[in-house]
């Protein structure tokens, strides 16, 4: 393989690097999805893909669409107002029926219409509260925020084709998956991939060159391999070690530190603030560990 | 904590339908620092919401308007207050809606065949007893909707089938990298996901791995066999695309008995021939679960990057 050319991983996804990512939207309904088309992240719901007729000789089950989950999942906010309405609706309902029946508004248990108003109340006080509940815990959506640089692809010209196959497998399975948009892996002293967006150095457009030696001098790397675990640096702009990774694009909004055994480190970049859930961060430590162990080959 | 729940319903009916006035205020919710986690487990950790609640403004009854804006910049409304739990390991709390909609229900019930005699039920008890037993209905109903709102941690114990046993199955003449390869994946997709098994299927080696119910009359080195038969009864040779089944009702022989959702993974190339791509399959990876909507969307993503490893390089 020579330098700088890379073995371009058959893209399955159709959008290329170079395209802006759609801002992530509700979760895909498609239980269809078809891997020859990238999914849209839009809000309309994914139709079931006509390719079934290509199935072949597939015989078994076709699964069948979701209405529920896809319509909760769309309207999330409509849904977690919903038990407030008909809590208090239900409410009021019970306060106009005793009026206009004229029973005299005194909330006791002695006959079965109080009772039975009582039990209403406590069934309409639980949807309140529940109601209430889904809107603290709502999630914040944060937006993805675009990194300012350049792209680039560069890989160690030096490594067995399988290495190589593996660091793009990387690459491609973490910007698919999570939120990366840059990826720097050093091992033994160099810098074996760069990939991802990245600064642009200032005289020329390309992107900057790691200088190794400081980086593997500061403290996150120091630190890193110490605690031989990984680090997440949810929010990177309160980090002031933020300084010691300038290669990143300055507005990267989250990084992930994970180290590969004792020699190496990779350096992973995300658009947005915590942008990595913790479903994320198993998978990465499990990931370094198969490179790792790929790489002392 | 128990107490402040009750507290708060019991406070409610006993003034008199008067709504305390702090529950309900239209102003707007600031940030507030995290909670500690109460340990109630369904809820993942909180981020605050950004968005005022105009919505609340019809509903609450004390708060006069100009008040509000001149104190929205202090006031918090700590919503999180109302998250609670009980304690008791393996208790869910998020389903306590459905254990009071139930009770409540049947105590209506008893209400109407047990109080007064039947002559006696008014139109207006009849209106009350039919609102309650809607509500009791919807409150049972709103847990399985609260499962699919955002940031619902889904339940990741993962309960044994009975009779299927942990099987570790692996064809013999593959190369040793794939047997790696095969090795390392399996193992990541049983701890990472919410699956009880897996098997994957690549060009004609088959790797098992987990808790499957094989017939116990076969002999130890047919068992292979077994599986392969399986899969050609299924056909999943030729799938393109992944099929996700999270309510499994009807399940394949191959499948253990206790499966209530699983997913089939199409290792799937392209092949760049003269006219257009086409995608030819390499194999499958199949995943199953014990509990339903066993995967979300981002274990799907990440179930396909794991895929994706064993996919034959043409141009490599």
């Amino acid at each position: 393989m020579g330098a700088g050319t890379l073995i371009r991983p058959t893209p399955l996804k159709s959008s290329p690097l170079s395209q802006q990512r759609p801002p992530p939207g509700p979760p895909t309904p498609g239980y269809h999805s078809s891997n020859s088309i990238s999914i849209p992240r839009s809000s309309t719901p994914v139709k079931a893909s006509s390719s079934l007729n290509s199935q072949g000789d597939y015989r078994g089950p076709k699964p069948k669409r979701e209405w529920v989950a896809d319509w909760v999942s769309q309207n999330d906010d409509v849904v977690r107002s919903l038990p407030i309405y008909v809590g208090g609706l239900s409410l009021l309902a019970v306060l106009v029926n005793r009026t206009i029946s004229g029973i005299a508004p005194v909330a006791d248990a002695s006959s079965s219409q109080s009772r039975a108003d009582l039990l209403t109340l406590g069934l309409a006080v639980t949807n309140i509260l529940n109601g209430l509940v889904w809107l603290s815990i709502r999630p914040k959506s944060v937006s993805a925020v675009n990194p300012e640089g350049v792209e680039c692809q560069s890989i160690c010209p030096l490594l067995p084709d399988f290495i190589s196959s593996e660091l793009l497998w990387v690459w491609e399975s973490l910007s698919d998956a999570t939120c990366c948009r840059s990826l720097i892996i050093v091992y033994d002293k160099r810098v074996i991939l760069q990939i991802g967006f990245a600064t642009a150095s200032s005289n020329t457009h390309d992107a900057v060159v790691v200088d190794v030696d400081k980086l593997m001098k500061g403290s996150l790397y120091q630190g890193a391999l110490k605690s031989k675990s990984q680090s997440y640096l949810a929010n990177l702009s309160l980090y002031p070690a933020k300084s010691e990774l300038p290669f990143l694009p300055p507005n990267t909004q989250a990084v992930i530190l994970q180290p590969l055994g004792d020699k190496g480190l990779a350096i992973i970049g995300g658009d947005m603030i915590r942008g990595f859930t913790t479903s994320d961060q198993a998978w990465i430590t499990l990931v370094g560990e198969k490179l790792d162990a790929t790489l002392a080959k | 904590m128990y107490a402040f729940f009750l507290q708060i319903c019991s406070n409610s009916i006993k003034s008199g339908l008067r709504m305390s006035g702090t529950a309900l205020s239209p102003f707007p919710l600031i940030p507030f620092s995290f909670p500690p986690d109460i340990g109630n487990k369904s809820y993942p950790l909180t981020k605050f919401p950004t968005r005022k609640l105009k919505s609340l403004a019809k509903i609450s009854c004390s708060r006069s308007d100009n008040s509000s804006h001149s104190t929205s910049q202090q006031q918090q409304l700590n919503l999180s207050v109302l998250r609670f739990t009980f304690g008791i390991p393996g208790l869910d709390e998020s389903y306590l809606p459905r254990w009071i909609g139930y009770a409540f229900g049947s105590l209506l019930l008893l209400n109407h065949f047990g109080g007064s005699d039947f002559s006696a039920i008014t139109p207006a008890q009849l209106r009350t007893e039919v609102l309650g037993l809607s509500l009791a209905a919807f409150s049972i109903v709103l847990p399985y909707l609260g499962k699919f709102l955002k940031g619902a941690t889904p339940n990741n114990e993962k309960s044994i089938p009975e009779g299927a046993e942990p099987i570790f199955l692996m064809s013999q003449n593959i190369p040793d990298t794939l047997k790696e390869d095969l090795a390392w994946g399996t193992y990541v997709l049983l701890r990472n996901t919410n699956t009880i098994s897996v098997l994957i299927f690549i060009q004609d080696a088959l790797c098992v791995r987990g808790y499957w119910n094989t017939p116990k009359d076969i002999p130890k080195d047919q068992v292979h066999d077994w599986f392969e038969k399986e899969i050609n009864k299924t056909g999943l040779f030729d799938l393109r695309e992944t099929l996700y089944f999270p309510q499994a009702e009807e399940l394949w022989e191959i499948l253990p008995r206790g499966t209530r959702s699983f997913l089939i993974q199409p290792v799937l190339h392209t092949q760049d021939s003269s006219s257009d791509k086409t995608e030819m399959s390499d194999g499958f990876v199949l995943l199953a679960s014990s509990s339903t909507y066993a995967y979300s969307s981002k274990d799907r993503a990440w179930i396909r990057a794991v895929a994706n490893k064993f996919r034959v390089d043409a141009t490599a």
